[in-house]
């Protein structure tokens, strides 16, 4: 446990868009599990980070919540991506590219000094 | 059934971007917070599907049921833990905590019922003073003018030096001028203000009237609420008569009939079609009944009207041109007019100095109730900054008393925001309700200072307490809520330890709330000085004037204008009719009970003719570089001074010899005889009219014989000067104008029924004015200033009341604090008398400097008011000291109480507390 990583800032947002896209209309569960599946298990999530950034999002019109039956015939919130959301997904996605490439730039070791 | 759960959470709409995001997410909470217990239940919900599925997975897995149900609880951690912090960004947690700050102000307002009621009284009078005023100063001074495009109105005003020279108007060759070669006036329409006699079916009424050009209403950017309005067609002397009636007159004459259109109606003995109805505007000098085209007046459409250049009756009205400037129509105007003068020198006599202003309408329009708006609003402003100043010095007392409880909510952790938020909340509370008193008061008022408005501008009717006005009142309140949170100090953010080593002490009782405390009462004795300074100089102008001798022996008189004949058509057998007639009137009012005698005149005593005509004096050369002599003429009938109680200084009065046909007489009063012949006896002197002006009057240029010399009387109104004036005998003139003169040896308007009647059975379809006792017509000349002076006194008073208060307050604060000081004090040997003179020497210095400070102050505010001033100059001496020994008074008393109280503490007991 000790080696979990807490869910950067801004990032969670990024996972809940991406596991949507990838995997069509979801609930809250189903979203955690695959976001620490993705990670292999090095995310936990807990409620309480997990369902404020679902509302934020359906509040911010990226992603609309509907009650339904799930596969195994359980009443579940499933969350799906909006288009604004679809847009939303690129655009955040492009910016975190930009990010890493820029971090990775700075923390690369530096050519000329070694 | 379960899809439907909080549908009112969803946004639908689905562009992303920055700002609108924001919004969207503000909306969605908005939403939340009227979803709040829908919203709970569906996270709830939500939350348990999402328990239970976990646990169905550890069972999956092959846990047994309860400890895969533990198992998911802690992966998932708490569940209420969850639903918390998820209910914070849902609904608006700020909203929310003033929700409470607000319940909670409201019980700490209903606890101390004496300090809400002081707070809300001080701040409502306030408030409503300021609103009252603004919204005639709006109304009359600020709104737009109804008019299209109303900024682009100008008005053109010509005068000269001498009297009656304040404006001359304007003929129709000099509009000509403008017309022709000013540039920047896009379009000129031409008026002129006239009078008609209107015949009903059992009654007649004169009314005002414009006789206006065809491109009038179009200039000024009027439109029709009924029919149409005159046109370019309507120009010229051989079109029908037709007659615009305004919107205002439209109501009050014909009950707002729509049917009035198309219809005829008779002025003046003339058939004239009513073709329309503006909408409601000001007009300008005055307010007007209706406006015709020229073509009604014989005398307005003639020649010497349209081609004599000194022939000024017109107004004129012109609009800026595209692009063009108010300051470039200045300099072109001037341009045309140097030009001009120079070409025709024989219409500017270089001495007069004629010259041509150009001034945007709106401004006009308002000139004459501009300085005393500004006043009265200025004071307003002296009496809520002084509510103010005493509202915070209660709510520093308050804030005494309220230190332990604010210290403990700070110790829990409320930051100086949040303090701040709840002092802001409670005082938002405050000024709310007094704001609503205040606009409550000042609707009750309304109706006085719209009869005060409207004797300065014919804007009055345009006062209302609308939308920007109760704006302005809602943005006072809201400024004066938040100089009340703000001005109170709290201790800096981080420093409970402060706090609590404070105490109950952490306001009032701190170096910097005494300060403030004694500053705020320092300046409300002196914003009070300067009003009770402007106070008194208005009332003693007030006085001066009451006290001007009008020049008219006391007694009742009754005055009234009856006039037979118009003056645009005078003919020599309505002339001789009319004289009959007037005859008959004197003869039967005289013989009515009570009266003493009975004259007939021109134009009555007090009131101001409208005419000036230029004099001649026999064996005199009138200098070029003065200003031309001139006279108002008046008729009078031998009965007429003795009478109105005109005293007869020289010569005498006008016998019934002085008849048409012999030998052509007049009087003069005392400044014609002072101005004209200096040092002189004028009485044998001939004098004749000449001029330019003369030429449309019935008068001839003859010479006259000044026979007697009578006292002057203030016909301009009391504060102006007499001016020169000529009487010719009633009998050997024409019969213009024309009215009674009744001097009665007991109550005069008792008198006013019995001789109307008289006057209607003589004469039918005349119009019968102005029924009114001398003392009503000085009293209606003096009204505005008395009301200014009231308001004035009125705004001081009130003032010097909230300050006796403040003081007394401060001090009484000041002494409950130290009551055990003052008790130590007083078991050391201090006896009541020595506490008391400390109580008051503590008043005193603060009163004292007060009072220097408003004196300044004073000194500076009052040359403001120069202009409204009459016989008082501005810094009278009297009226200073008067004010300061006024304020002294009240202030001392204001300070007794607290000394009295301070006096009677008992040692034994101040010293236990």
């Amino acid at each position: 446990m000790a080696d979990k990583l807490e869910v950067k800032q801004g990032t969670l947002a990024l996972m809940i868009l991406r596991t949507l896209k990838v995997l069509g209309p979801l609930h809250g569960y189903g979203i955690a599990r695959r976001i620490e599946e993705t990670s292999k298990n090095r995310l936990t999530l807990n409620y309480g980070t997990l369902y404020p950034a679902l509302l934020k999002l359906e509040q911010e019109g990226f992603i609309k919540a509907e009650w339904r039956q799930s596969e195994n015939n359980r009443r579940a919130k499933y969350y799906a991506l909006t288009a604004a959301g679809h847009k939303q997904l690129a655009r955040e996605a492009r910016e975190w590219h930009k990010t890493a490439d820029l971090i990775a730039a700075f923390l690369a070791p530096r050519r000329e000094a070694l | 059934m379960a899809q439907n759960r909080g549908p009112d959470r969803r946004v639908s709409c689905a562009t992303a971007g920055g700002p609108l995001r924001h919004l969207r997410a503000a909306l969605a909470r908005i939403a939340g917070l009227f979803a709040r217990y829908r919203a709970d239940d569906d996270l709830r919900d939500e939350l348990q599907s999402h328990l239970d599925m976990e646990t169905a997975e550890y069972i999956r897995r092959g846990m047994p049921p309860a400890a895969a149900r533990r198992r998911a609880q802690l992966a998932s951690g708490g569940l209420t833990q969850a639903a918390e912090s998820d209910r914070a960004p849902r609904g608006l947690p700020w909203f929310d905590s003033v929700i409470a700050d607000i319940r909670y102000a409201l019980r700490a307002l209903r606890r101390s019922p004496a300090f809400t009621t002081a707070v809300v009284i001080t701040l409502a009078l306030g408030i409503g003073a300021n609103t009252a005023i603004f919204s005639v100063l709006r109304g009359v001074l600020l709104k737009p003018l109804p008019h299209r495009d109303g900024d682009r109105l100008i008005y053109l005003r010509q005068s000269t030096d001498g009297p009656g020279g304040a404006n001359l108007s304007f003929s129709v060759p000099e509009i000509s001028d403008f017309r022709e070669h000013a540039r920047s006036l896009g379009s000129i329409a031409e008026y002129s203000t006239w009078f008609l006699t209107l015949q009903g079916d059992s009654d007649a009424v004169r009314i005002d009237v414009g006789l206006v050009t065809g491109n009038f209403f179009e200039v000024m950017g009027l439109s029709p609420v009924l029919g149409r309005l005159t046109q370019p067609s309507d120009d010229g002397t051989d079109v029908p008569p037709v007659m615009v009636l305004t919107h205002e007159f439209w109501l009050r004459r014909f009950g707002g009939d729509s049917s009035i259109v198309g219809r005829q109606v008779r002025l003046d003995g003339t058939p004239v079609t009513v073709i329309g109805v503006v909408e409601a505007a000001p007009f300008f000098p005055g307010r007007m009944d209706a406006l015709l085209n020229i073509v009604i007046s014989k005398h307005h459409s003639s020649a010497l009207m349209v081609l004599d250049r000194t022939h000024r009756m017109t107004e004129m009205v012109a609009r800026l041109a595209p692009g063009a400037t108010v300051a470039e129509a200045r300099a072109e105007v001037v341009t045309i007019r140097t030009r001009i003068q120079r070409e025709f020198k024989e219409a500017y006599d270089p001495g007069s100095h004629y010259r041509v202003a150009v001034i945007p309408f709106k401004e006009v329009m308002g000139e004459r109730a501009r300085p005393t708006l500004w006043l009265l609003m200025g004071a307003a402003a002296f009496v809520l900054v002084i509510s103010v100043a005493n509202v915070v010095n209660l709510t520093l007392m308050r804030g005494v008393r309220r230190g332990h409880e604010l210290v403990v909510r700070a110790a829990l952790g409320a930051g100086v925001l949040r303090l701040r938020r709840l002092l802001l909340v409670e005082n938002l509370l405050l000024t709310a309700i007094a704001g609503s008193v205040g606009v409550l008061i000042a609707h009750g008022g309304l109706g006085l200072l719209v009869s005060l408005a409207a004797r300065y501008s014919p804007r009055a009717s345009e006062i209302r307490l609308d939308a920007p006005v109760l704006g302005f009142t809602i943005a006072l309140a809201l400024i004066v809520a938040l100089l009340l949170s703000f001005t109170v100090p709290l201790p800096k953010e981080g420093t409970l330890a402060g706090w609590i080593s404070a105490g109950g002490r952490w306001v009032g009782g701190s170096p910097r709330g005494r300060r403030l405390q004694r500053g705020l009462v320092i300046a409300q004795v002196a914003v009070s000085v300067v009003l009770l300074a402007g106070a008194g100089l208005l009332t003693r102008t007030m006085m001066q004037l009451s006290g001007v001798d009008t020049g008219l022996t006391s007694g009742d008189v009754l005055t009234m204008s009856v006039p037979l004949v118009n003056p645009a058509r005078v003919s020599a057998a309505a002339d001789a009719a009319a004289k009959v007639s007037y005859d008959r009137m004197r003869r039967e009012i005289r013989v009515l009970p009570g009266v003493m005698e009975v004259g007939l005149g021109s134009t009555m005593p007090l009131r101001s003719s409208t005419i000036q005509i230029d004099v001649r004096v026999e064996g005199e050369r009138h200098a070029m570089d003065q200003p031309m002599p001139r006279a108002d003429f008046r008729t009078a009938s031998a009965e007429y001074f003795r009478a109105a109680g005109i005293s007869l200084l020289g010569g005498r009065e006008f016998s019934p010899a002085d008849r048409a046909g012999a030998d052509k007489v007049v009087i003069v009063n005392r400044t014609f005889a002072d101005w004209y012949f200096p040092g002189a006896n004028p009485l044998g002197r001939r004098i004749a009219w000449t001029g330019e002006v003369l030429r449309f009057t019935p008068f001839s240029r003859e010479w006259r014989t000044i026979v007697g010399v009578v006292g002057n009387t203030r016909d301009g109104g009391l504060d102006a000067e007499p001016r020169p004036v000529v009487f010719m005998p009633f009998a050997q003139e024409f019969a213009m104008f024309g009215g009674l003169v009744i001097r009665a040896d007991g109550d005069a308007s008792a008198l006013a029924t019995a001789a109307t009647r008289i006057v209607h059975r003589i004469a039918p379809t005349a119009p019968i004015e102005n029924v009114l006792t001398v003392a009503q017509i000085k009293d209606e000349s003096l009204a505005p200033r008395r009301l200014n002076a009231v308001l004035i006194s009125l705004f001081g008073l009130l003032s010097v009341c909230i300050a006796a208060v403040g003081i007394a307050g401060v001090l009484g604060y000041s002494v409950s604090a130290r009551t055990n000081e003052i008790g130590i004090r007083m078991s050391l040997g201090a006896d009541a008398g020595r506490v008391q003179r400390m109580v008051l020497g503590e008043g005193g210095v603060l009163l004292a400097i007060g009072l220097a400070l408003g004196l300044i102050g004073a000194y500076f505010a009052t040359g403001v008011i120069r202009g409204l001033l009459f016989g008082v100059p501005p810094h009278d001496p009297a009226t200073f000291i008067g004010v300061a020994v006024m304020t002294a008074v009240i202030g001392v008393a204001a300070c007794w109480i607290p000394a009295r109280r301070a006096a009677r503490i008992d040692p034994a007991i101040a010293m236990r507390l």
